[in-house]
């Protein structure tokens, strides 16, 4: 398993859309990939789950990758969020 | 005939005009469980059905970008889980097993502190919606076959329903339910649509085909209207229109009086969403941007970071000035993570400037961030509630001591950021020569102004006749302040009501006030009459 921390940045934190972004990067990855904010487990592919936590802007969060393609999937989700989902 | 007042307009304007009862079919769901062998037949039903709500709602995503993110819940992999366990654990029906879910993910959101996330319960609804009557065979109700106007009335509006909406037939909407930033809200008022919403009752008070007169601005609908009241407001909706029309046609016009004075015409704002509806009134910048709503709307005292993300997107989008105030708390403004001493006397108390100065950390935390946006457009600070000069040259001191701080940082600002303040006590009025000296610039603030040069609460309704910024004591405050600040060569604005008031633009411009600083609502009325002035 692979991990990397990684601050919200898009101003409006993780909502519909941004987290529409991030659970349709997510989806093509064979690996599990979780985000960890606070004492949530998020999965990331899930845009339900993901906007479910309501995650603010400047929240650090840990992504979390296992499986096979676990570092292309851990480099890939942590740039999108990064670059703030498309906001 | 029946007035019905509401309070919660949406979007402005005036219809008469037939309803359109845009009401759902039972999507009830069927009662009953299922046996062991149904079960596979029940998933494949659910299957079916989730494929061809995908395929509807990717079509409907090329459109509108809204739905890219409806079409990934109706794909999302924990809404098929749900589904599924619900049909081969419980041995429900497929119809319940969508409707148990459903509710299930609605219910987190509508549960949720933030007004934003509640209202994307909306959104889950309307695919289970979607959902329901694919399994049921059943169609939903459709915008897209109207062929005369209408105002539409509805129990709510989906984001499914909204974008089918032909604002050349669609006149009005009225719904039951929903807020003022729920979809239709916010498309409605995209859409110049007259809006109202949260109107409880009103669908079993009109039938479809009924006439209806409707003041969205006014918030009165009437039904059943007699032919007089529907004549009124045909009157009123052409008037209505003709003045939105003219004063829409001056944004393009500079605010400069006839004798070539050049005002400044601003918005105040509470967040970055009201500077991106004062846009397209073409300000020249926010006079006020009332910070404590970043305090008031959060857990615990935001941080530089949280701050510093909010002024910046601000800052860009308005670019040719920005002024935030820094922390206006206390007197009626309370926060729900910080517990303020019980006062007798709060809006003479421990408020505004006074709580910064003692929390210093907490105060530099705001400086900081505020100090890092203006490097990204023209920003100015202003402290509230001045009224001593150690005050202003204190809290100068400290936004010294952050750039000190950010230069060792590395981080960018800009080095000549201009400090002002609010002038709305009566000691910065008596004392505005001085101030004048050490502050880059004024901005008025009637409304405290008023209240405290008057001795007159603003909240008591018993007394409410003497609170008048017309009172003669507060427009010669008011003189004496602008020429205080024309004398050292400053700019002096207003952002308190009275800069919104028609009534008292002239009078402000007389007097020689720069800025007028008001409700993104109020600009146009403002615009006209500064451009009228003889």
């Amino acid at each position: 398993m692979v991990s990397q921390k990684v601050t919200v940045s898009n101003p409006t934190g993780i909502h519909a859309r941004p987290a529409a972004t991030l659970a349709k990067t997510a989806a093509p990855f064979k690996s599990s990939i979780i985000l960890v904010a606070g004492e949530k487990r998020l999965q990331a592919k899930s845009v339900l789950n993901l906007m479910s936590a309501a995650i603010k802007c400047g929240t650090e969060i840990t992504v979390e990758c296992d499986g096979e393609d676990e570092a292309e999937a851990l480099k890939t989700v942590v740039e999108a969020i990064e670059s703030g989902l498309g906001e | 005939m029946e007035q019905i007042r509401v309070e919660k307009t949406a979007s402005r304007g005036i219809v008469v005009e037939k309803v359109y009862m845009y009401l759902e079919p039972d999507l009830t769901p069927a009662t009953g469980t299922i046996a062991d062998d149904q079960v596979q037949a029940e998933i494949e039903k659910f299957e079916a059905a989730k494929n061809a709500v995908v395929e509807e709602l990717g079509q409907l995503a090329e459109k509108n970008e809204i739905f890219a993110a409806h079409l990934e819940i109706a794909n999302d992999f924990m809404l098929q889980d749900g589904v599924e366990s619900k049909i081969k654990d419980s041995k429900s029906n497929v119809e319940q097993a969508i409707s148990n879910t459903i509710d299930e993910f609605a219910m987190i959101f509508a549960s949720m502190d933030d007004e934003y996330m509640k209202e994307r319960a909306a959104d889950v609804r309307d695919i289970g919606k979607r959902m329901m009557a694919v399994v049921k065979g059943v169609k939903l109700p459709d915008l897209g076959v109207l062929t005369e106007p209408v105002v539409v009335m509805a129990k709510d509006m989906y984001p499914s329903d909204t974008v089918k909406i032909n604002p050349a037939l669609v006149k009005g909407i009225v719904t039951e339910e929903g807020g003022v930033t729920s979809h239709v809200s916010i498309i409605a008022k995209s859409l110049g649509i007259p809006t109202l919403v949260g109107v409880k009752g009103i669908l079993s008070k009109v039938d479809d085909g009924e006439y209806i007169c409707m003041d969205a601005g006014e918030g009165i609908i009437v039904v059943k209207p007699d032919e007089d009241t529907e004549k009124e407001y045909l009157d009123k909706k052409a008037a209505y229109e003709q003045e939105r029309a003219r004063l829409e046609g001056l944004r393009s016009t500079p605010a400069v009086t006839k004798d070539g004075k050049r005002i400044y015409l601003c918005a105040n704002v509470g967040n970055v969403q009201d500077i991106r509806n004062a846009l397209p009134m073409n300000i020249d910048g926010v006079g006020l941007f009332r910070s404590e709503f970043l305090y008031m709307q959060n857990t615990h005292f935001p941080t530089e970071e949280e701050q510093f993300v909010v002024y910046k997107e601000a800052a860009e989008l308005a670019s040719q000035e920005l002024t935030i105030r820094t922390l206006d708390i206390g007197g009626d403004k309370e926060l729900s993570y910080y517990e303020f001493e019980k006062e007798e006397n709060p809006f003479l108390g421990w408020r505004a400037i006074r709580i910064s100065l003692d929390m210093k950390d907490m105060f530099k935390e705001q400086l900081r961030a505020i100090l890092r946006a203006s490097a990204f457009g023209h920003v100015r600070i202003m402290f509230p509630m001045i009224i001593a000069m150690e005050e202003l040259k204190n809290a100068k001191a400290l936004v010294k001591e952050c750039m000190k701080e950010l230069d060792e940082r590395g981080q960018a600002y800009d080095k000549n950021i201009e400090m002002g303040m609010m002038i709305e006590t009566p000691a910065s009025v008596m004392l505005a020569d001085e101030f004048a000296k050490e502050a880059d610039f004024f901005s008025i603030g009637t409304n405290d102004l008023t209240q405290y040069i008057l001795v007159v609460d603003r909240g008591n309704k018993k007394i409410a006749k003497m609170y008048d910024y017309f009172n003669p004591a507060v427009v010669r405050a008011i003189k004496q302040v602008i020429e205080a600040g024309h004398k050292e060569g400053i700019k002096v604005g207003m952002c308190g009501e009275m800069a919104g008031d028609q009534k008292a633009v002239e009078l402000l411009l007389d007097l020689g006030l720069d800025e007028f600083s008001m409700s993104a609502g109020s600009i146009d009325y403002v615009r006209e009459q500064i451009l009228n002035r003889e």
